[in-house]
């Protein structure tokens, strides 16, 4: 199973080396509304998850995304 | 040939469909034409004859349309917008070969409305291309 850094690394282009949780789409040029929706499903597919739209929505950085996937997990 | 109109409620994982393809020498040729690939293991007999597969080859990204054709067409069909595919070509594929596609989902994603399709291609029981798209339905 990839890690949550992997698929940052992945689907945002970001060297794990550089990934922060403050990250948000305006540091990371690769995340605009496709590659985000991607990034997405890929998360929901590799922890075997199903998030809501607004969570989707509501989540800015990759920190508020990496939250989302741990409380999921709970 | 009508593109099914699938909506994203209506499709499981799980859910698959099939298809069999054969190319032929013109549409190789054409595909060189139109991709500007004239490479000539696709498009000479005497250079392939001379390599290890003894014959000419089908152009890999031309077996890597049937995938555009399976998630146009199949699944979802109408409503699909392609958004990813990876390929790989496990084993050569020769004009005239025919070759069953077999795609099936094996994920959906509710908040994006992103459907996961695992694509299969096969000559005989031979597996010659992997494939994975990511679609969402509109």
């Amino acid at each position: 199973m990839k890690t949550f850094n992997q698929i940052v690394e992945e689907l945002f282009g970001v060297k794990e080396e550089n990934i922060k949780d403050e990250l948000s789409s305006k540091d990371i040029p690769n995340w605009d509304s496709m590659n985000y929706l991607l990034f997405i499903a890929e998360l929901e597919k590799e922890f075997s998850m199903s998030f809501s739209m607004d969570e989707v929505m509501n989540a800015q950085t990759l920190g508020d995304l990496r939250v989302l996937v741990e409380k999921n997990k709970k | 040939m009508n593109a099914k109109e699938l909506s994203f409620d209506e499709i499981k994982v799980g859910d698959n469909a099939s298809f069999y393809r054969v190319f032929m020498e013109d549409e190789v040729m054409k595909f060189a034409e139109l991709s500007g690939d004239m490479n000539p293991l696709h498009t000479d007999i005497s250079y392939a004859e001379g390599t290890q597969f003894k014959q000419r080859l089908v152009h890999g990204m031309l077996l890597g349309s049937l995938c555009s054709r399976f998630v146009g067409m199949c699944i979802p069909g109408k409503r699909c917008l392609y958004l990813s595919q990876n390929l790989s070509f496990k084993n050569p594929v020769f004009i005239g070969d025919e070759i069953e596609v077999v795609g099936t989902v094996i994920f959906k994603s509710e908040a994006t409305k992103i459907l996961t399709i695992n694509i299969v291609m096969k000559k005989g029981k031979d597996v010659v291309v992997l494939g994975e798209a990511k679609v969402q339905v509109i």
